[in-house]
């Protein structure tokens, strides 16, 4: 074990896996998502009517937080250069006439356009656009049942019958910061604890020092391989308690599980990752293979754990294939746990599959000895 | 120029021999962009599992919830007599939503009231939330429609249109009509396919230089010049590139029928020099590579960062200065902008200038690097030769 500290405070690339690396993304996301949901989204209105009631209109859709009106305009083709430049996510049109229109009963047309290539500033834009339309809906019918002499409750109950409350739950901020950054910072210690584990092994091969580090352990596998990730874990598990740190401690994200749960999940993802790393050593121990492997493999799963694309909505194939990833369980885990603090006891399935992945090795335990022994590099 | 052609030969070699590099600027290319596609090939988020709780089963209610069970994005999996049972079902993971329907829900309805319908969601996945909230406030605009029509008996139907709805509304989604993920995310991780496969492969070549002769410029005539290797060694991507593009940009989307409105020839201009900068930008940070594995530990991650601060799948309203300015030395960022404009919102070559000029400018700047740190490297080698 103490060749192995020695090994990895020896060399900068490990530092920088291990540390500089993981704790730049922790940074980088902590910083980039702290104000959980993007607000003052530009958008066009277009007002081909410029009278009282559309200006009223225009104002309260720039009061909304979320929406910023950057260009008021009576050309809707500016406002749709402005669209397609990423200038503005949204268009409100208000038709010449509208004032005039609505009071004489012609039903004029209100319309608003999003651009959906930026599909979630404009998710948010449609939202708050589609409220305004529906206000000013409303508003046009209060002041009809108002003249019919309709007041107070009768008034809201003829305004609109049925209201619906939405309980976003645990997160009712609808905070996107939540749901993003508690599975991407994770994703990236599993990620470097993957690359370290199958670097630190293959470097061996390569450098024909795997018969010496079997030899420290008296021949034993298990024991040069205890040795050897070991040391990793440990520092990998600073790494995972800051990251659980900057989430919950810092940046103050629900942990409705209580603390242990959540650094149980970790442990057993760090594991995981390092299971996944040396059983795919074991299987092809060419250090470019192995690596580009789980490289691919962990840039995937942040993709495939299904927490921006729910994964019961993919296709068939995806569906099965992302049980393969350590991340879908933690995400499961997280899903649980720290967001919904559900008893423990429902997540139990996570759990084990985690588990799965740190006993995987032991599949490629006997092969993997067989390569060190040897301890060729370039065949 | 002889010696530039001797290097290109060379490189042009070395791509097609060594299996590592292959795998990355041919393997990799080739699938990543399809396997990533055909994840989020469904596009939208249907068929959200859920349960009812109706507590006042009255016709009311039960119209209710059949047009919410009739909306695409809701299934109805159970019917719970309580909010516990319904809780417990949530917990199993069997549902990601709750409606719940008060006892006094038609009651209030009949005596003119306003009468609350209960929305409750899971927020695991923002997307099953969206759908459930697009679902329950559709069902509401038409029930309440219903009701107030219903109020007014002996209207002209013209007179009750006007009543529900003096205004009519209109939504127009443009670009990517069916709101897919596929149109949103994917144009931006073909994009970083590119730049990141390019990375990854000149540094595993120069990785591989370092690890065999323990030196990046071998003792060769050819040799000489710093600007000759890097236009060499640019010369040999360029073409595999441009098949390679050919197939991420325009093959791929097709095959998953995604939005492709820009006009091909500007499209191919547009790619040039992002191609350039990506290349001379690989052959600079392949110097960070001291082994042959280093490419993967060091650029691997850097392509989930690049494609938040590119401000697609993050809006750019919501990033700090700072980082918007570091995203701009990377191609990448340049890249996605001005393809997606291109080829999704059908901008023409003049409309996308700024980025264009941008990422000549790159492209100049990371061929100068380049040649910089060769020079270096050449250098150090005739102090060597000197010395021995």
């Amino acid at each position: 074990m103490a060749r192995e500290f020695k090994r990895l405070a020896s060399r900068r690339i490990y530092l920088f896996m291990m540390v500089i690396a993981p704790a730049f993304c922790f940074f980088f996301f902590g910083d980039l998502l702290k104000e959980g949901l993007p607000m003052q989204l530009p958008i066009a209105v277009v007002d081909e009517d410029n009278s009282s009631l559309s200006w009223q209109l225009s104002r309260s859709l720039d009061a909304i937080a979320q929406t910023d009106v950057v260009l008021r305009t009576a050309d809707f083709s500016e406002a749709r250069r402005s669209l397609q430049m990423g200038g503005v996510y949204g268009i409100f049109h208000i038709p010449a006439d509208f004032a005039v229109d609505v009071s004489t009963g012609k039903r004029p047309v209100l319309s608003y356009y999003t651009n959906e290539t930026y599909l979630l500033p404009s998710s948010l834009a449609y939202k708050d656009m589609r409220l305004q339309a529906a206000l000013a809906n409303g508003a046009v019918q209060q002041t009809i049942l108002k003249a019919k002499g309709v007041t107070g409750v009768e008034l809201q109950a003829r305004l609109m019958p049925v209201a619906v409350d939405t309980n976003p739950l645990n997160n009712p901020w609808i905070s996107y910061a939540i749901y993003l950054a508690s599975i991407l910072m994770p994703s990236f210690v599993s990620m470097f604890a993957m690359f370290t584990a199958s670097y630190s092994i293959t470097d061996e091969l390569k450098r024909g020092t795997s018969r010496e580090w079997l030899a420290g352990a008296n021949g034993s596998i298990r024991i040069a391989l205890a040795g050897k990730l070991l040391p990793q874990l440990l520092v990998f598990m600073v790494t995972g308690l800051l990251c659980l740190g900057v989430l919950y401690g810092y940046m103050r994200f629900p942990l409705n599980s209580g603390f242990l749960p959540m650094f149980a999940a970790m442990l057993l993802l760090v594991l995981a990752a390092q299971g996944f790393a040396v059983f795919i050593t074991g299987l092809v121990w060419r250090s470019r293979i192995v690596l580009s492997f789980c490289a691919l493999w962990s840039v995937l799963s942040f993709s495939v754990s299904g927490f921006t694309f729910p994964v019961p909505n993919m296709p068939d194939l995806m569906r099965w294939a992302s049980n393969l990833s350590p991340i879908r369980h933690y995400y499961l885990l997280y899903a649980d746990q720290a967001l919904n603090g559900v008893p423990v006891l429902y997540s139990w399935g996570a759990y084990v599959a985690l588990l799965v992945f740190v006993l995987l090795p032991l599949l490629t335990l006997p092969r993997l000895k067989r390569f060190l022994e040897q301890g060729r590099y370039w065949a | 120029m002889r010696d530039m052609y001797y290097i290109f030969r060379r490189e042009f070699y070395t791509v097609f021999r060594d299996h590592g590099v292959m795998v990355f600027f041919i393997l990799l290319t080739l699938a990543y962009p399809v396997v990533y596609t055909y994840i989020y090939s469904n596009e939208v988020v249907r068929k959200v599992p859920v349960a009812v709780v109706d507590h006042a089963a009255s016709p009311v209610s039960r119209e209710f919830v059949r047009l919410w069970e009739a909306s695409p994005n809701v299934e109805v999996v159970a019917r719970c007599t309580d909010l516990e049972e319904a809780r417990h079902l949530m917990h199993r993971k069997e549902i990601y939503g709750i409606l719940e329907l008060p006892e006094d829900f038609s009651k209030r309805i009949n005596r003119g009231e306003q009468a609350h319908a209960g929305l409750y969601c899971d927020m695991a996945a923002l997307l099953n939330y969206k759908a459930l909230l697009q679902a329950t406030s559709d069902v509401a605009v038409l029930t309440n429609a219903k009701i107030q029509v219903e109020g007014l008996p002996y209207a002209s139907k013209i007179q009750q249109e006007i009543t529900a709805a003096p205004v009519e509304i209109r939504e127009v989604k443009m670009f990517n009509p069916q709101s897919g993920f596929t149109s949103f995310i994917i144009p931006a991780v073909l994009i970083l396919v590119i730049q990141q496969s390019l990375l990854l492969g000149a540094g595993t070549i120069t990785g591989t230089l370092r690890d065999k002769h323990r030196a990046l410029v071998p003792r060769d005539s050819h040799y000489r010049h710093a600007w000759s290797i890097v236009a060499g060694r640019g010369c040999a991507y360029l073409p595999v590139y441009f098949v390679m593009a050919y197939w991420v940009l325009f093959v791929v989307p097709r095959l998953f029928g995604m939005t492709q409105i820009g006009v091909k020839a500007d499209l191919l201009l547009f790619l040039f020099p992002f191609l350039l900068a990506c290349i001379f930008l690989a052959i600079a940070c392949s110097f960070l590579c001291r082994e042959r594995e280093y490419a993967f530990l060091i650029f691997v991650f850097t392509s989930v960062p690049l494609m938040f601060i590119s401000g697609i799948s993050w809006p750019r309203e919501g990033i700090p200065e700072y980082w918007l300015t570091l995203a701009k030395i990377f191609p990448s960022t340049h890249g996605i902008d001005g393809f997606v404009k291109i080829n999704n919102m059908g901008a023409t070559l003049p409309e996308v200038l700024p980025e264009y000029a941008s990422l000549w400018f790159l492209a100049a700047v990371y061929f100068g690097l380049a040649c910089f740190l060769y020079r270096k490297e050449i250098v150090k080698r005739k102090y060597k030769t000197v010395m021995l």
